[in-house]
């Protein structure tokens, strides 16, 4: 049972078309964390990884976007639906995360110049973390 | 973690087939699947992809998320090449930094 309302289910789509976009044009530096290397000190080996998988790593990301705007009106959604979810979530965290430099020192700053970005981070770790313990009752 | 190898590695005589003498036939050396701790990722959710990924129990997948946490990193699987860059995959599919290595 998704327990949002109406402006939390609107900003989250919101979210998730602007990071469709990120995703699709693939060029901002920012997503790097979406796409970890694989091979550390093998460059050669890396490189062959990367060939063989970017593209089934963007394309699942956006097929998660897709199942997560068709159902973001949902009263309930269903295993696949919750699973995406929380691709989506903790993908657009990775992103915000990464461009606000984030750290497990940061504490939060109301004065800040990007404290309504913090914000939105932790809003969607409060939402990540509601799909999270649903998802363990199901496994 | 670790079986001990029963074969010799192959000295890399040709870097430039290296690639091709350094497989699982030239060596047993298991290659281990590590996960790195950051700071944008949830703890819950770490624990939960282990649950999901590798079927480990809820307390297993807890302590090598604690692990990750609080020493940096956790290996999480091992195997083959193939199988550890499988795992790799499905666990940056999830958004974990994870990396394979050869185990020494």
């Amino acid at each position: 049972m998704v327990l949002l309302g109406e402006e939390e289910r609107a900003l989250l789509v919101d979210l998730a078309e602007q990071f469709r976009t990120v995703l699709t044009l693939d060029e901002d530096p920012d997503l790097r964390r979406l796409y970890p290397a694989a091979y550390a000190n093998d460059a050669e080996r890396d490189a062959d990884y990367a060939n063989l998988v970017h593209d089934d790593l963007v394309r699942t990301r956006i097929d998660a976007v897709e199942a997560l705007i068709a159902s973001s009106a949902a009263a309930y959604i269903d295993d696949e639906q919750l699973i995406a979810w929380m691709h989506v979530l903790n993908g657009l965290r990775l992103l915000l995360g990464t461009r606000l430099d984030v750290s497990e020192e940061d504490g939060f700053n109301p004065e800040a110049p990007d404290a309504p970005s913090r914000a939105l981070l932790a809003w969607l770790g409060f939402v990540l973390e509601e799909a999270v313990e649903s998802a363990m009752t199901g496994l | 973690m670790s079986p001990v190898p029963t074969e010799v590695e192959q000295p890399d005589i040709d870097q430039k087939h290296s690639q091709d003498q350094d497989t699982d036939t030239t060596t047993n050396r298991p290659w281990i699947v590590l996960v790195w701790n950051d700071p944008i990722n949830l703890m819950s959710y770490v624990s939960y992809v282990f649950q999901k990924l590798f079927g480990y129990s809820q307390e297993k997948s807890d302590r090598l998320m604690l692990d990750v946490h609080q020493k940096g990193r956790a290996v999480v699987s091992s195997g083959n090449r193939e199988k550890a860059e499988m795992d790799v995959f499905r666990l940056h599919e999830h958004g974990l930094w994870a990396t394979l290595q050869q185990d020494d």
